[in-house]
């Protein structure tokens, strides 16, 4: 653990030392802060982050991979991933850490969006319902969370950072889509489709709803996707 | 200590590393020499434990690195070709990350980047970020890592590439000084600093050890032959002739000819003088046949065959038999 902390400690330090990162920070808040001047901050409306967490899927779609492209595959490109991966540390651990370091990255980026919902505390009447933004909040880290999986998994595959983002993109996508793309599969594939189908489940959190079952899922598939980022390191031991 | 025993490794059909053993023990230097594609790398990257072999097994300190590799990777202080860093960190700041990998303890980390900062002369930078470091500063922040935990295994690629000449004999000195107690392998393209450092080579080319032993070992088996060197004074103009001639007359003299790369100084001339296999030290002979003729001397060496010579003699005995190898 102490190995991996190392790891996540260097990796979020670059972040901030990069100005990739800030742009990164800047460009979300930028389209964040766009949804809630136009889409929530409207005189006479009930104060509700509601269309703010409903389009955080959109949101996070060019933001989380930007932050995840480059974890492993700069690694591999720039040629520190044989001095990294001769020191004892694990496959699963140098992933774990890499993949902390994101998630804590995606928390500083959402930090300053909290002002969205103390701007409507202190405004509005009635305050909005505490409830629908604790979930929204859930939501936009599990969701980010699992974006970020996606990201390391892809990461692991390729030293080219581009390739790593457009792989995550698409597959981001793919999820996003899946349920509409469950109308022109065969039947026997359709539940797969809606069970990774993930805007039903952000709609959800949005309204106010944790359902564990969304909890679950978006929790256990990023750490199956992060096992299988550490075994395509490992992989690469045997190539 | 490091022991490799049977080690193979292909990439696709191409077998980079084929039936691969020797062993390493603590207090020597051994040189990791091959062309290009030979198979060095693979087999350095095998020892560290960045590939793992398909057949055979590696063992650091008795401990195999593949079935307990984070024990293994421990104990190996790994420089890697051309050093790659982390451009945004610091000196110290890489170096403390190094040590937190491999689980120091704050107090001793803290002790170990001193030292090793100091034994790398690396004070003056230790502020500096790394993308504003030269190679050559690189290569030595490199090093310093690789030292940082003391580990009882050295592995170095490349050790002084990029280093100015004086930075060049310091590094060869601190390895010197580290191989007391440590099991040592360089891998180096520099003959002349596999001789100068090594006590020990291995030969390696088409995935195969061609040969391993000390330089000298080597040679003999290699069929290389020590050399003597003459300079001697031709001041008439059939002295060569006749030097020549009295020196082929010379008992146990296989071959003599002008020196390759000898320098003609006015009447001086260098000559190199091959004796027989089984030849006795023809220094005497050669000084008392040259000033019986009237030849003045004014040097009169053995040399050992160079490694050089041995290099390319042992790397064109060994013609890959198909496939070929990696780097």
């Amino acid at each position: 653990m102490t190995r991996a902390a190392a790891i996540a400690a260097r990796e979020l330090a670059s972040y901030f030392r990069q100005p990739a990162g800030w742009i990164i920070i800047a460009l979300y808040l930028f389209l964040a802060g766009l949804i809630f001047s136009t889409v929530i901050l409207i005189p006479g409306r009930v104060a509700s982050l509601r269309a703010f967490f409903e389009l955080s899927g959109w949101l996070l779609l060019p933001v989380a991979p930007a932050i995840s492209m480059r974890l492993i595959a700069e690694e591999l490109r720039t040629g520190t991933i044989e001095s990294l991966v001769t020191t004892p540390i694990t496959s699963l651990g140098l992933v774990l850490g890499k993949y902390a370091a994101a998630c804590l990255f995606l928390l500083a980026m959402l930090l300053p969006t909290l002002a969205y919902p103390a701007v409507l505390w202190a405004f509005s009447d009635p305050k909005p319902d505490p409830g629908p933004v604790m979930a929204g909040y859930l939501c936009l880290f599990l969701l980010g969370m699992l974006y970020l999986a996606i990201g390391t998994l892809a990461s692991t595959l390729t030293n080219n950072g581009t390739l790593a983002f457009l792989i995550t993109l698409f597959a981001i996508l793919a999820l996003m889509f899946a349920g509409i793309a469950s109308v022109y599969v065969p039947d026997a594939f359709a539940p797969f489709f809606h069970a990774i189908w993930i805007t039903p489940r952000i709609t959800d959190f949005a309204r106010g709803v944790i359902d564990t079952s969304h909890v679950a899922v978006f929790i256990l598939t990023s750490a199956w996707l992060l096992c299988l980022a550490a075994a395509a390191m490992e992989v690469r031991r045997w190539r | 200590m490091i022991r490799v025993e049977q080690v193979k490794k292909s990439f696709g059909a191409v077998q980079a590393v084929r039936d691969v053993s020797f062993e390493l023990a603590p207090g020597q230097v051994t040189g990791l020499l091959g062309p290009n594609g030979a198979g060095k790398s693979t087999t350095i990257r095998m020892i560290v434990g960045f590939f793992m072999p398909d057949e055979g097994r590696v063992l650091i300190d008795g401990i195999d690195t593949l079935a307990n590799a984070s024990a293994a990777r421990s104990r190996i202080g790994y420089l890697p070709e051309s050093a790659p860093l982390y451009p945004e960190m610091k000196v110290a700041e890489y170096l403390d990350f190094r040590g937190r990998l491999f689980c120091m303890p704050r107090t001793s980390r803290v002790a170990a980047i001193e030292k090793v900062i100091d034994r790398c002369r690396l004070g003056e930078m230790r502020r500096r970020r790394l993308a504003h470091l030269s190679k050559g500063y690189r290569q030595r922040v490199g090093l310093a890592a690789a030292l940082l935990h003391d580990p009882p295994v050295l592995v170095l690629d490349e050790p002084t590439n990029g280093l100015d000449p004086g930075q060049i004999r310091e590094t060869r000195e601190l390895i010197r000084e580290l191989s007391a107690d440590k099991t040592t392998l360089v891998s180096s393209h520099i003959l002349p600093e596999v001789e100068a450092l090594c006590g020990r080579v291995i030969v390696i080319a088409g995935g195969k050890v061609r040969a391993d032993g000390a330089i000298e070992e080597l040679g003999r088996s290699a069929g290389e032959r020590a050399v003597y060197v003459v300079q001697a004074r031709l001041s008439r103009t059939n002295d060569e002739e006749r030097f020549l001639k009295i020196m082929h007359n010379l008992p146990f003299v296989g071959e003599v000819s002008r020196a390759p790369e000898g320098r003609r100084e006015g009447e001086w001339v260098e000559w190199c003088i091959w004796p027989k296999p089984g030849a006795p030290d023809l220094r005497e002979a050669i000084a008392t046949g040259a000033t019986n003729a009237g030849f003045l001397l004014r040097e009169l060496r053995s040399q050992s065959p160079s490694l050089e010579r041995l290099f390319h003699s042992l790397v064109e005995q060994s013609t890959p038999a198909g496939g070929g190898a990696a780097a």
